[in-house]
């Protein structure tokens, strides 16, 4: 099927789906700049109006010819998981890659996953370093990089120092990992790319300040994910529930809809990007897999991972007296976000299989022994006789 | 082209001397996002029109065939609709110049009949002979299979199924891939897929989720109007964060449009229905603005606690029900014009919104609820 003039007008008309309403297509601004490599046979991508401000040379890239990918990655959380499975899809498919964990290669935060297991990574050719983000070109020895996705900052202060250096060393792509926690909450879910963002939040800056220093930028929004390697408890938090035989407390109705992706779903959304950087080049994609779950639904699957059956019990924090954050690991509300932007600009698909990926979960889970520890589950247990006390409500 | 692919689109704000359903040229909107005076197909691969068809609509004078019908003969094709004549074969739509409607009544033909009675279904079009026909009023395979037998030369079979097929899941949203419910009570659409796809016709089977716009007959929009008109409170079950789905029939008739002679849509299967989907308490919130009332009070409400007879209580399903419209944009192209708040506006403005709707009011189940019966003035 022809694409409809350019796949400016295509990303137009993408941008207009997604957001629900109609907004007007511009026509293909022209790449003016001498600075900027137009790859062959390359379609021409939405810039933004600002020219560059520095004689920059930019490595001219063939599009299909390898890169060579600095990541520069959280060393904790939810996200450090992020960089570990990028890192193996771009070795997979013949790129150079370099990680820089932030700090120090000794500290007691790099004994867990993923980073206690990056002799999977340098086996199959990628450098790992350490050091400060605000100061990449000294961790990185001065070697220079096609593309750099800075997987650690939340906010300017930690990412502007990554995306200066890359400007003066003359990356040619640089993406983020930001947050769809950032999209204003709505009625009318799920969040797509183009939709309103908390203008206060600290990823919105990030995101602001490269698309005015890059002509070829991309800004990631994940949400939670699974994976083996991750660095965060996601199903565990139902799985130490599950093999101890307790109730799973989840808050509200338990119709709240989420999204629980596969690590290795980022991973192959990033490494398009990478590969089809015009394509990528202004835009911003929800990171996520294409299906949402019900809280409820979640702790099903993962009870049938473990061979059982879940019991599952509703109930209001407030009137429980917990604080929802810290009783349960995932959002007391709709948060859900769908990957548009990725499947129709990149033509990435999902592979995320939540029923099937908790039985590896699972497996993974079982053999480790965690679920024969000791566990304590105070607020749990405030929970339980909270609502043993009152009749159930049907708050969200 | 532009004239002769007239979009059905209304000018929503604007009152328009021009008639509401006229060409997309001459309608104006105030609303900066949606562009309808933009034509048709400007966005989208636009092949060839497909030549002149000899179409059968079964049903076409109720709902969506109301807009079907006058979009197929606006493209040239001859449509003929098969109904017992109990409706009216044509009525003027609200904002339907004169000029138009005579156009489109002069052109439109009638079969009538009862399509119970499979044996006159087969007899009748065998002796007339189609090219294409759309089964807008089907529910069971029975009522297909005569269609079949008469027609053995027909180029495509386009079905109005229904996303209700679809098996209850906690994954979402459904996709077109997805395991359906054979127990459903929309079974008799999905025997009717099978029915399609074993017979070796060229068939498309289109799956709405809700339906909404001009002259629904289900009362989707309407119930909340009613409310909000009323003044009253809207008693939304459970925690009114279920998230349901609604399409605008123009934009459905649309889709319907867009798969004839498409040969990328043989023997596929469409979710068609909005970009967006919309929580129950959003949809209250959005049927608000469409109609300029006020936020409305919601009150939620356990609906185990009550025994309401046979009476419904709320016009959707307790439950998440949406599905993802991306294959018929990927393969065809085809993306909804409407968003939610535009769409509501459209349906208030030429149908409630003028004094039209099709149920009475009842607010029965909502007195239950709310516990006491307002006096009404």
């Amino acid at each position: 099927m022809a694409m409809a003039a350019t796949a400016t007008a295509a990303a137009g008309a993408v941008a207009a789906f997604t957001s629900g309403r109609r907004i007007s297509t511009s026509p293909p601004s022209s790449l003016s700049s001498p600075f900027l490599p137009r790859a062959a046979g390359a379609i021409v991508a939405r810039r933004r109006a600002t020219a560059p401000t520095a004689a920059v040379l930019v490595r001219a890239q063939a599009a299909g010819a390898k890169k060579s990918v600095l990541i520069v990655n959280t060393n904790s959380g939810g996200h450090a998981v992020i960089g570990f499975y990028f890192a193996k899809a771009l070795l997979a498919a013949g790129h150079s890659v370099t990680v820089l964990t932030v700090g120090e290669e000794g500290s007691d935060k790099m004994k867990k996953p993923p980073f206690s297991r990056f002799s999977e990574l340098t086996s199959a050719g990628a450098s790992t370093v350490w050091g400060d983000p605000a100061d990449v070109g000294a961790a990185v020895g001065g070697a220079s990089f096609d593309v750099v996705l800075d997987n650690n900052g939340k906010d300017l202060d930690a990412v502007k120092p990554v995306a200066d250096w890359a400007k003066s060393a003359g990356v040619g792509q640089f993406l983020f990992i930001s947050s769809a926690g950032i999209y204003t909450l709505t009625d009318q879910p799920p969040h797509v790319e183009g939709d309103a963002v908390k203008e206060s939040a600290g990823h919105v800056g990030v995101e602001k300040y490269i698309a005015a220093e890059f002509g070829s930028w991309a800004s990631f929004r994940p949400q939670y994910m699974i994976g083996s390697g991750n660095n965060k408890d996601c199903e565990e938090w139902f799985f130490d529930r599950i093999v101890r035989k307790r109730p799973v407390p989840i808050p509200g109705s338990g119709m709240q809809l989420t999204n629980i992706s596969h690590a290795r779903d980022l991973g192959s959304m990033l490494t398009l990007a990478v590969e089809n950087p015009d394509a990528a080049a202004g835009k911003i994609f929800n990171c996520v897999s294409d299906r949402a779950v019900t809280l409820d639904g979640l702790a099903k699957m993962c009870a049938a991972a473990a061979g059982t059956t879940a019991e599952i019990v509703h109930y209001d924090p407030a009137a429980a007296g917990v604080d929802a954050k810290k009783a349960f690991p995932f959002r007391n509300m709709h948060f859900y976000a769908e990957p548009r932007a990725a499947k129709e600009v990149l033509g990435w698909t999902s592979s995320t299989n939540l029923p099937e990926d908790l039985k590896e979960r699972f497996a993974e889970y079982a053999s480790s022994g965690r679920g024969e520890k000791a566990m304590t589950f105070d607020l749990d247990d405030k929970i339980l006789s909270a609502v043993g006390a009152a009749p159930v409500s049907v708050a969200a | 082209m532009a004239a002769a692919m007239a979009s059905l689109k209304s000018s929503l704000l604007l009152p328009s001397p021009l008639s509401d359903f006229s060409g997309a040229a001459v309608s104006i909107s105030t609303q900066p996002r949606r562009k309808s005076w933009q034509p048709r197909g400007a966005r989208m691969q636009v092949s060839a029109a497909a030549d002149a068809k000899n179409i059968l609509v079964m049903g076409g004078t109720r709902f969506i065939g109301l807009f079907l019908s006058r979009q197929l003969i606006k493209e040239g094709h001859q449509v003929t609709l098969f109904t017992r004549g109990k409706a009216p074969i044509t009525q003027q739509l609200p904002g339907e110049s004169d000029a138009e409607y005579a156009e489109f009544s002069s052109k439109v033909l009638h079969l009538k009949g009862d399509r119970q009675d499979f044996d006159f279904v087969k007899t009748s079009l065998s002796a007339k002979g189609f090219d294409v026909v759309y089964d807008i009023n089907g529910r069971e395979a029975t009522q297909v299979s005569p269609i079949l037998d008469a027609l053995p030369n027909l180029e495509q079979f386009i079905y109005c199924s229904s996303a209700g097929v679809y098996l209850k899941s906690d994954l979402l949203p459904h996709f077109e891939t997805d395991a359906v419910d054979p127990k459903s009570r929309h079974k008799g659409k999905l025997e009717t897929e099978s029915l399609l796809e074993t017979s070796g016709v060229n068939w498309t089977s289109i799956r709405p989720v809700y339906i909404y716009g001009p002259l629904n007959y289900n009362p989707v929009e309407e119930w909340f109007f009613h409310r909000l008109k009323a003044g009253r409170p809207i008693p939304i079950p459970g925690a009114g964060n279920q998230i349901t789905q609604l399409g605008h029939v123009k934009d459905l008739a649309e889709a319907f449009t867009r798969v004839l002679g498409n040969p990328k849509a043989s023997k596929q299967v469409y979710n068609i229905s909005g970009a967006k989907y919309v929580t129950f308490d959003g949809l209250a919130k959005a049927c608000a603005k469409a109609g300029g009332f006020p936020e409305p009070e919601i009150v939620h409400y356990n609906p185990k606690d009550f025994d309401f007879g046979k009476k419904k209580a709320f016009p959707f399903r307790d439950q998440h029900f949406f599905a993802s419209v991306e294959k018929a944009s990927k393969d065809l192209g085809i993306t909804p014009e409407f968003d939610l708040v535009d769409g509501l506006t459209d349906s208030y403005n030429l149908d409630f919104g003028r004094g039209t709707f099709r149920k009475e009011a009842d607010f029965t189940t909502d007195d239950m609820i709310l516990g006491k019966k307002l006096v009404t003035v």
